[in-house]
């Protein structure tokens, strides 16, 4: 009971959360209720036992993505306004979308046909019980293959990055402190003997 | 025999053609020339092993497919040889004919801008043919058909730049057209029955198909064996240039005459005759067909051979003989003799083959000169074509103990032995067809190589100086690369009868290739009196065919030699007649005035009612029109702006499960 | 070790992917501490280098007998697998030759050939999916790749644009596919594809049609089927012409192994929902592309809408749901491709500095300019438009036959009349080459060789058209 009253309050907050990230005009506002919205799905996840999962997820999308999510949105000073000039005009064609989508959604949800009984759903695990381990057991073992190529996948994402970002322009001003530091005297000063000029 | 053996045959002379028709500019004419007629001597000897193999050493007929081109509905159309004792013997012909008019071509081209041209063409004729023969399906026959049709075409209207010949090539074409769109009505009918284009399918359940019929309309029909049949064989009649789709075949003259001897003697009119050979367990079955090529054969057989006694023309002559002696052979096959035509088939592309270089090396010995009336005493000049085409007269109006006596005896009494409907008129035909042959035959020969010369050094004509080489007008021997292919002909002229009749009409030799029903086997019934070749010549020359023959070779002297004042005045007698035959029996007029301008007439109202104003007015430039518009308007929705294209996603998304959970 | 032998036996199917895994790293770092000028031509050649290995190990380990599951299922190695794998890095290949001038001109770095290689290990990786999980991952590893590959051009805003755009989007449909994919998980209780096949019920529950559309709309979008097309003539426009090529053919070969490991293995049982689906975008895809396709003026964009009418070809052997529906896609998708490949590569070959080549006003008169890349670009052209006996014409035939075999005569009627209209555009560029005036235009840069391997490319849409039934047997044995 106590486990339906929490799963329901989570959600309230979550979609509450979720609806605030497309909504509120300032997209600082808008990163932090995304991290409302990573917390409460946490928390959920908690429910169903999934503990690492649960703490992964707050440990690295609140307290790394998200926070660089913020300083990135804090640093640049985005106008919001200008970009949803063109955004506002077709807003109520947006909303009717949203809404069809939504209520097809809950018909799914609503039938009875939605043939959730192909799975037996969760059942309670003991005490002692290690979710961790049970994760990095098949984790390196059933899904290696999986894992291996989602370590791909990062290193494609960090030389994308990479390629994309760090870029030698032609013609721009950079300082090059090696140089500067092992600069030695001779380099930079020359000592010229001038004649003193004789009167004819 | 390895697929790859049989492979090489036909590719070797594809190979060549493509090598001298893409690069014969760059390679040169030597090296052109070269190149082809090694192909084509390799593709004739290694037809030779074949033959050797099926024939002496008793190699079963292979039938291979070697490329399964593409299925559709269970119907394969693929690439296949069926290499049987037919197909080996049409290979040999076809290759050796086809070799001996590469080697003279050398000579007879020697000044032509169009050398390498010439060569690459023959040599795709060559492909083409052997491509036909050596057909295990329908599809690959109907390949090589067209294909040696269009060579035809090509090789017709080779002096692109003379009116007369592009007419003669246009009407070779149309012609054949006619009948090849029967032909596809007959390869249709097969497939409709079979449900394949094998022949191996078709000979298989030609005897259950006996009794099938085809509803034409609701109460009449017609067997659908005959229906085939007689599809297929007006195709055969537009290629062996039977009465009524002849007409092209005399105008195809314009060609140079080593096409004349290729093509239209030895090799591609006789497809037709092949065909129907080939196709015997069809038409075994199909009495009413036979009767129809009987009479066919038999009319082409008499009344083309009376065309040959008014032309002038030294190749028309040689033409219209083709045309008989086509009609002979097709009286053989609607007579069941299929050996007897096949075996008529081999002899007649030797000798007409023959016939025709003969009168090339004429040819060229007058300059370019190609009538009859202005020849004359030309034996003392060239005496080596002078006796080779005595050799090959005398085969062609059958002398016994010459090739073309065996294969012609035997063919008339083939018929006459026969009791299907229609062959007492078709034996009447070749009988009397005899006569005529004789009598035209050696009308050409006296007229071209004995009596009063009629080329004169006082005559002038624009052609002499042009070819004069400093010799004036005066005849001269041709060179050995003519000579010497017309003497390799002349050997099988005369001895390839005498050698192969046993073996080919009453050995058996076309073992299974060839099916003839119990009740129509005129050549077995002849079998029985066959006591060897000599006996068969001795016989000969008691039966009524050899007074016939003597008679005609008697009034051509008479009335070429003797007394050359005659003919005009029996012309000018029978002054209806004559013009009948001058006119070629109105065929032409026929055509030219009624049948051509009415399907013009035709084809401008369709092209004006149908084509312009409904397809290309309504549907194709209207729906452009639509279609432009409709991309005008339409553009605007590729708006460039991201929320535009992820709101689209949405909607498709949105659409897509709306539709599908209400219909769920 | 006693077991090594037996240990490797159970994982050499996967060779082809570990060995490219490899070769990336490997790459990689020679192109961070090989210095000097010469460094992007380098990488360029050691890449082609190693695509040549690459075909050899895929022949050697990839070919299976059968249908062999590896790494719990995860991977699946069989026939299908390796021909989808060998024509992707084959087309992967003859793309980077291409592009090998362009990317001298513009000294593109060596990074832009190992983000090739991974696009192709992503290739690899969709081809062999056994798993919901491994499908994903490998979505996932090719559209990263192509994103960073369509921005690689920084001086370029344009192609910036089309990389954010597709980025954008892309990310839509990923969150749309990995959604369809929960709820197939979460109705079936499992992420192995056999395992999903053998759940399905007969009847769908609501759920997995819901599942379904969602899954179906991000293939669609994979391929650029109406209405999810619209970032593709913005890419293929806006991104250089190197990647343009890229993408519009080795990854088409990934984009088939998605839909039909997807759909036509894992939810097979439910074919009536997904073939329903497939034929509305697929109609809608062979309509707006084909119109649209004559209103553009970019030869790019040109060719991008015939992307989206021949991706609804593609769809059209998906909705018959049967063995010969799928050969015939697969069948059209490789000839397809091939003639695409060609007419980029003309585009590339015609271009050099400072003049692209994609203005269709460029190839106005080519044919007394270079005769030899106009015949080249008819052949291809010829091949799209599916005039006989060019190959093209062959996979339309293909694909018709598969429809009228489950008698569906109304997607064969709209499906020939766009081949129709299509026909239109492709013959439109042949005449510009052809019976236009020719403008002063410069003409290409690139080597005889180059110009060799694009002959060889056309010659094979004519030569593969005049003797069809090799590949289409192959097709035909893969999916049989």
């Amino acid at each position: 009971m106590l486990v339906m009253i929490l799963f329901y309050a989570f959600s309230a907050v979550l979609i509450a959360a979720a609806l605030g990230v497309i909504t509120t005009r300032n997209p600082v506002y808008s990163a932090l209720c995304l991290v409302l919205a990573f917390f409460t799905s946490a928390c959920i996840w908690i429910l169903i036992e999934a503990e690492f999962l649960a703490i992964v997820l707050v440990l690295v999308y609140v307290g790394a993505v998200m926070v660089l999510f913020l300083f990135v949105v804090m640093m640049l000073d985005i106008n919001v306004e200008e970009l949803r000039s063109g955004f506002t005009r077709y807003a109520w064609l947006g909303w009717l979308t949203a809404f069809v989508v939504i209520l097809e959604l809950v018909g799914v949800l609503a039938a009875r046909r939605l043939g959730v009984d192909a799975t037996q759903g969760t059942v309670p695990v003991p005490a002692d019980y290690s979710n961790t381990h049970e994760l990095g057991t098949v984790l390196y073992t059933q899904y290696v293959y999986a894992f291996e190529l989602a370590a791909v996948l990062l290193l494609v994402a960090i030389v994308a990055a990479i390629a994309l970002t760090m870029r030698r322009r032609q013609g721009l001003k950079v300082q090059d402190i090696s140089a500067q530091v092992a600069v030695r005297r001779e380099d930079r000063v020359r000592l010229v003997r001038i004649e003193p000029e004789k009167r004819p | 025999m390895t697929p790859n053996l049989l492979i090489a045959i036909p590719l070797l002379p594809l190979v060549a053609a493509l090598i001298a028709g893409l690069a014969g500019r760059r390679i040169g004419r030597a090296a052109s020339a070269g190149v082809t007629i090694l192909a084509v001597g390799i593709s004739c000897a290694l037809s030779l092993y074949v033959a050797k193999l099926i024939f002496l050493d008793g190699v079963p007929a292979s039938d291979i497919t070697v490329y399964t081109w593409l299925v559709s509905d269970g119907i394969r159309f693929q690439v296949g040889f069926l290499v049987d004792r037919l197909t080996a013997l049409m290979m040999v012909v076809v290759n050796f004919v086809s070799f001996c008019v590469h080697v003279y071509t050398i000579g007879y081209m020697r000044d032509d801008d169009g050398f390498q041209r010439f060569f690459s063409y023959i040599s795709l004729f060559t492909f083409s043919m052997l491509m036909l023969v050596m057909a295990n399906n329908f599809m690959q026959l109907f390949f090589g058909w067209e294909a040696v049709g269009l060579v035809s075409y090509l090789l017709i209207g080779f002096w692109f730049t003379r009116p007369s010949a592009i007419h003669a090539n246009l009407k070779a074409f149309i012609v054949n057209r006619i009948g090849d769109f029967a032909f596809v009505l007959g390869i249709a009918g097969v497939v409709y029955w079979t449900h394949s284009l094998d022949y191996a399918d078709l000979f298989a359940l030609a005897p259950s198909l006996e009794t099938a019929t085809f509803a034409l309309s609701a109460g009449t029909t017609v067997p659908a064996l005959t229906l085939i049949a007689l599809c297929l064989f007006v195709g055969a009649m537009a290629k062996s240039a039977q009465v009524p789709l002849h007409v092209w075949l005399p105008d195809s003259m314009e060609g140079p005459t080593p096409i004349s001897a290729l093509i239209h003697a030895a090799t591609m009119v006789t497809a037709g005759i092949f065909m129907v050979a080939r196709m015997s367990p069809l038409y075994e079955f199909s009495g009413a067909a036979l009767t129809f090529v009987l009479v066919i054969g038999g009319t082409t057989a008499f009344f083309m051979g009376l065309l040959g006694v008014v032309s002038n023309d030294i190749k028309r002559v040689i033409a219209y003989s083709t045309l008989s002696q086509l009609g002979y052979m097709t009286v053989a096959l609607g007579a069941s003799a299929y050996s007897a035509a096949i075996f008529h088939l081999m002899t007649h592309a030797f000798f007409k083959a023959l016939l025709f270089l003969a009168a090339g090396s004429v040819i060229i010995g007058m300059h370019h000169e190609q009538d009859m009336r202005k020849m004359g005493g030309l034996a003392k000049y060239m005496p080596v074509t002078a006796v080779t085409c005595w050799i090959g007269a005398l085969a062609l109006i059958g002398t016994p103990f010459f090739s073309g006596f065996y294969s012609k005896d035997a063919l008339i009494e083939a018929v006459g032995e026969s009791q299907r409907a229609g062959a007492t008129y078709a034996y009447w035909c070749v009988t009397a067809g005899v006569f005529v042959t004789a009598l035209y035959t050696f009308r050409l020969l006296f007229m071209t190589f004995h009596g009063k010369e009629r080329f004169g050094h006082d005559e002038t004509h624009g052609d002499e100086h042009a070819h004069g080489h400093g010799h004036g007008g005066a005849p001269h021997e041709s060179p050995w690369v003519v000579t010497v292919p017309l003497i390799a002909l002349a050997i099988p002229s005369i001895v390839i009868g005498y050698l192969t009749i046993g073996p080919l009409l009453f050995g058996g030799a076309f073992g299974d290739a060839i099916f003839v029903r119990e009740a129509n086997d005129v050549i077995g019934e002849l079998g029985h009196e066959y006591h060897g070749p000599v006996a068969f010549a001795l016989h000969g020359l008691t039966a009524p065919t050899f007074w016939l023959a003597l008679a005609g070779v008697v009034t051509a002297w008479y009335l070429y030699l003797k007394s050359p004042g005659t003919p005009a005045r029996i012309a000018a007698r029978f002054a209806g007649l004559y013009s009948m035959l001058v006119n070629k029996f109105y065929f032409d007029w026929f055509n030219e005035t009624l049948v051509a301008p009415f399907t013009r007439l035709v084809g401008k109202v369709l092209w004006k009612g149908g084509d312009q104003l409904l397809i290309d007015g309504a549907f194709v430039n209207g729906s452009a029109k639509f279609v432009g518009w409709a991309a005008a308007k339409g553009r605007r929705i590729q708006t460039g702006y991201l929320y535009t294209y992820a709101f689209w996603m949405v909607i498709g998304l949105a659409v897509l499960l709306g539709w599908f959970l209400i219909g769920a | 070790m006693p077991d090594t032998q037996n240990w490797w036996s159970t994982i050499a199917p996967a060779a082809p992917e570990m060995y490219l895994a490899t070769v990336i790293c490997v790459i990689l770092l020679i192109d961070v501490f090989a210095g000097g000028s010469r460094r992007p031509r380098l990488t360029g050649t050691l890449t082609l280098i190693a695509l040549a290995v690459g075909a050899w190990v895929t022949l050697e380990y990839g070919s299976v007998g059968g249908r062999t599951p590896l790494f719990g299922g995860l991977y699946i190695a069989d026939p299908l697998a390796l021909v989808l794998k060998l024509s992707a890095l084959l087309y992967v290949a003859v793309a980077l030759l291409y592009s090998r001038p362009a990317l001298a001109r513009r000294g593109t770095g060596g990074e832009y050939h190992v983000l090739a290689l991974t696009a192709l290990l992503g290739i690899y990786v969709l081809a062999s999916a056994g798993n919901l999980l491994s499908l994903y991952i490998g979505v996932e590893l090719l559209a990263l790749s192509l994103y960073a590959m369509i921005a690689f051009d920084r001086e370029s805003p344009v192609s910036a644009e089309a990389a954010m755009k597709y980025f954008v989007l892309g990310s839509i449909a990923s969150g749309m596919l990995l959604y369809g994919i929960s709820l197939v998980y979460g109705l079936t209780g499992t992420l192995a594809l056999d395992e999903v096949a053998l759940r399905l019920t007969a009847e769908p529950s609501l759920g997995m049609v819901a599942g379904v559309a969602f899954v179906v709309v991000a293939i669609a979008f994979k391929f650029g089927a109406v209405p999810f097309h619209m970032w593709v003539p913005d890419v293929y426009h806006g991104a250089p012409t190197t990647v343009t090529l890229f993408l519009s053919t080795a990854p088409k070969f990934a984009y088939f192994a998605l839909a039909y490991r997807l759909l036509s293995q894992g939810l097979d049982g439910i074919s009536p929902t997904w073939t329903q689906m497939l034929a509305i975008i697929g109609v809608l895809s062979l309509i707006v592309g084909n119109v649209f396709a004559i209103a553009q003026a970019n030869l790019k964009r040109m060719l991008a809408y015939s992307a989206i009418a021949n991706v609804g070809f593609i769809l059209l052997g998906f909705t018959t749901g049967t063995a010969a529906g799928y050969s015939a896609a697969l069948y059209y998708t490789i000839v397809y491709v091939l003639a695409t490949l060609g007419a980029f590569g003309v585009i590339l070959l015609a271009s050099r500095r400072g003049f692209e080549a994609d203005e269709l006003e460029d190839y106005k008169g080519l044919q007394a300019r270079d005769p030899m890349l106009a015949l080249w670009m008819m052949m291809m052209m010829f091949s799209t438009a599916g005039v006989p006996p060019f190959v093209g014409f062959w996979a339309k035939l293909a694909i018709f036959e598969a429809l009228w075999q489950v008698g569906a005569v109304w997607l064969i009627v709209i499906g020939a009349l766009a081949a129709v209209v299509g026909a239109f555009y492709y013959i439109r560029v042949v005449k510009l080459m052809y019976f236009d005036d020719a403008p002063s235009a410069p003409r290409g840069e690139a080597s005889g060789a180059l110009r060799l391997v694009l002959g060889v490319n056309a010659l094979a849409t004519l030569a593969l058209g005049v003797v069809p039934a090799s590949l289409f047997d192959l097709c035909k044995a893969v999916l049989g």
